[in-house]
């Protein structure tokens, strides 16, 4: 599974503004919005549903990487966004480190296969350290595109 | 005894101390660099051995071959992927870097030693550059891991920053010595110095590795040798038309290290030695030049300098040039530390030394003991502190585990394929599973197995047993993939597993999983994580690091409470073809 099949290249941003968990939801879920994969009265159900799951646990993995997620009624196929800040925002993450990539998926509510399998496959690609520094590195969306594109034929090739 | 004879002795002894020491640089926290460099000087006229060395010309030729082999090895190591994640910042470094390191040290150089403002910019220049085997022999012979980007820049830096310094040094004792005016002379040089270096070095690099596949050598101990002699070509041509000799080995070095080659290992592997060899013999014959008596005379003014260079120039050479590269604060102030002096500044030390005229002294003595102070000083200090910034930064990296490969072979002709043998631990996935279900990536074949002295031939219902050597036919590029198939299974230690977890809390329920996740499980939807965790496992005093498996869903015991029950639980998602 590619995840630039899925991820809204339009919504991507490598200067997130805000500093904490809400602000950072909120504003990618503002740049989907913007870029037409949400409608505006959808947002704020959206942002309720995916804060409910950090309830659970934090979905700050570590090493500076956080993959907010939710299924919601509102989409009818996967849609993701990655960005990524240079402030660091405070997550509550396993290790304590503030969280500089973020990997934000909402789902349909009845495709549970493809759910997990787009969060597997972006804990997966979040476990190389290269990709992840180069991700903070990136210095526009088409060079995040672009290291994505590198990570997909790489993890989609041979096997 | 002829003299030659005695020489082999003196050299023999050295090479072997210096390799002793090499095993007490762990032990100690001090940069081989450092003990290389104390062995010459204890060896040294002033020292036990007592040995008479000044001749500078000598030291210079040694030290210039030396450090062209560590750069050439070095760029042989330096794999392309590193090369787009961090040359920009690396290039900026190593030019404007450079040059206000250089002249922040210069202005504090001159007030200090009460020099003029021109020979204390050459003081500044001679010591600009951070030293490639310096940062080299710390990082990679050093063990210490840190974040890919940041080690990316410090090695690329410190390999291409010496063209920058030796043109500026070259240029300001041209200046002093009258030949040239400031102006578009100079510029001149800076130019001819980086582009022909750049240019004849990446063709020097195309060009070797075309010929190192296409020539077919009868020896393969022939391979290693017609590599050196590409370099050192490389090297001897770019300096004959006024080039950087040193970026032009460095840059032939990353593109042959890129290149498919012929008998790669075995050229990989003499490099690394003769690099090793160089960095041993380079320091020392440092070592063995300096008169510690001298250097003495000059402490406190080289105290002050080296001040002025660590906590001043340097700092600000890296906050202006790594600005808007989107390093932390931690990073930056670490690559102000990395400013690890090494040959190349006594090896420019010695340029006044040999260029100096009676009318034009240009400091020369007094230059070459500061210079050495300052470089000891910095080995010294920022060398052995390096491990413990780094930590103290919370940089350091956790170590990768060590590849379960035993054996590589690679053909001599070109062949697209490699035979690797892989021990299989008690703790490899790969152990007590059945050979069709090994999931090996397509162009991987096992071509046998040896299990005790038996060799037992792989069919797909062959179950790999802990002990076992399996040896694999591979198509090229596939070895990672397969080494994770043979790895360690980290789960079933409690360490980090192959895909990130997600923390849940211990008290989730079910029911609240399923909101999320939409999993199907028998478990009633009430029951939380903790109880199935433990249902599951049967055990009444749970474990950090016990998993089980929840539908796709693998669950880990990721923190106990102090009253000993479940509190955080890790979440990763199963391979499609482990689910149940």
């Amino acid at each position: 599974m590619k995840l630039l099949e899925f991820l809204v290249p339009q919504a991507i941003t490598v200067d997130l503004q805000a500093t904490d968990k809400e602000g950072v939801i909120r504003e990618i879920v503002g740049r989907l919005r913007q870029a037409g994969a949400l409608a505006a009265s959808d947002c704020e159900s959206v942002i309720k549903a995916i804060l409910s799951r950090e309830e659970l646990g934090s979905t700050g993995i570590g090493r500076g990487v956080a993959v907010p997620h939710t299924r919601h009624p509102s989409v009818d196929k996967l849609v993701a966004c990655i960005a990524t800040s240079q402030k660091g925002v405070d997550f509550a993450s396993l290790d304590d480190h503030p969280a500089y990539v973020f990997f934000l998926l909402i789902s349909p509510p009845n495709q549970p296969g493809p759910h997990l399998r787009a969060l597997d496959n972006a804990a997966r690609y979040m476990r190389d350290d290269q990709f992840v520094d180069s991700l903070r590195a990136a210095e526009s969306p088409e060079a995040v595109i672009s290291l994505i594109r590198d990570m997909d034929t790489q993890h989609n090739s041979g096997s | 005894m002829f003299l030659i004879d005695s020489l082999v002795l003196i050299a023999g002894v050295l090479l072997l101390l210096a390799i002793m020491s090499s095993k007490l640089s762990t032990r100690l926290g001090v940069p081989v660099l450092v003990l290389f460099l104390l062995l010459g000087m204890l060896a040294g006229s002033e020292g036990i051995a007592g040995i008479e060395f000044e001749n500078y010309p000598l030291a210079h030729g040694i030290g210039t071959v030396a450090l062209a082999m560590i750069l050439f090895d070095g760029g042989l190591g330096t794999s392309i992927p590193a090369i787009r994640l961090a040359w920009k910042p690396a290039v900026l470094l190593s030019t404007l870097g450079v040059l206000i390191t250089a002249l922040v040290t210069g202005v504090g150089a001159s007030l200090i030693l009460g020099i003029s403002w021109l020979e204390g910019l050459l003081m500044g220049s001679i010591v600009a550059s951070t030293d490639a085997a310096a940062v080299f022999s710390v990082m990679r012979s050093g063990g210490m891991r840190l974040p890919k980007r940041l080690e990316a820049v410090l090695e690329i830096e410190s390999a291409s920053n010496d063209a920058m310094a030796i043109f500026l040094t070259i240029g300001c004792i041209e200046v002093l010595l009258g030949n040239v005016v400031p102006g578009p002379a100079l510029l001149g040089i800076f130019f001819s110095q980086m582009i022909v270096g750049a240019a004849v070095g990446l063709a020097g690099g195309f060009a070797g590795a075309w010929l190192v596949n296409r020539i077919d050598l009868n020896s393969a101990g022939l391979y290693p040798v017609l590599v050196s002699a590409i370099g050192l070509l490389t090297f001897g041509v770019t300096t004959h038309f006024a080039g950087s000799g040193f970026l032009a080995i460095y840059l032939a070095g990353v593109v042959i290290g890129n290149r498919p080659l012929v008998f790669q290992r075995g050229i990989l592997l003499f490099h690394d030695a003769i690099a090793w060899l160089s960095q041993i013999v380079m320091f020392v014959v440092l070592g063995l030049l300096c008169f510690p008596s001298r250097l003495l005379n000059v402490a406190w003014l080289s105290l002050a300098v080296s001040a002025v260079l660590i906590f001043v120039a340097r700092p600000l050479a890296v906050f202006v040039s790594t600005r808007g590269f989107r390093f932390t604060l931690k990073e930056t102030v670490f690559m102000s530390w990395v400013g690890l002096k090494g040959a190349v500044p006594i090896t420019l030390a010695t340029f006044p030394l040999m260029l100096a005229t009676p009318e034009k002294p240009l400091q020369a003595p007094l230059l070459f003991d500061v210079v050495f102070f300052t470089v000891v000083v910095s080995a010294v200090i920022q060398g052995t502190s390096l491990t413990p910034a780094a930590r103290w930064l919370g940089l350091e990296q956790p170590p990768e585990p060590e590849p379960p490969v035993t054996l590589e072979i690679n053909s001599l002709k070109h062949v697209h394929g490699e035979v690797v043998d892989y021990a299989v631990g008690e703790d490899s996935r790969a152990a007590g599973r059945l050979v069709r279900n090994l999931t090996l990536p397509e162009g991987a074949t096992i071509a046998m197995i040896a299990r005790g002295d038996q060799i037992v031939p792989p069919q797909g219902n062959t179950r790999i047993l802990a002990g076992d050597h399996v040896i694999l036919v591979l198509k090229p590029g596939i070895v990672a993939l397969v080494s994770q198939v043979f790895g360690r299974d980290d789960d079933s230690r409690g360490t980090i597993p192959d895909t990130l977890e997600f923390p849940l809390r211990a008290r989730t329920t079910i029911s609240e999983l399923q909101e999320f996740y939409l999993i199907s499980v028998e478990a009633p939807p009430e029951r939380t994580l903790a109880e199935v965790i433990c249902t599951d496992l049967g055990c009444t005093e749970p474990k950090e690091g016990d998993s089980v498996k929840l539908g796709p869903l693998r669950l880990r015991i990721a923190r106990l409470g102090i009253d000993g029950k479940i509190e955080m639980v890790g979440m990763s998602i199963l391979p499609e073809q482990d689910r149940p």
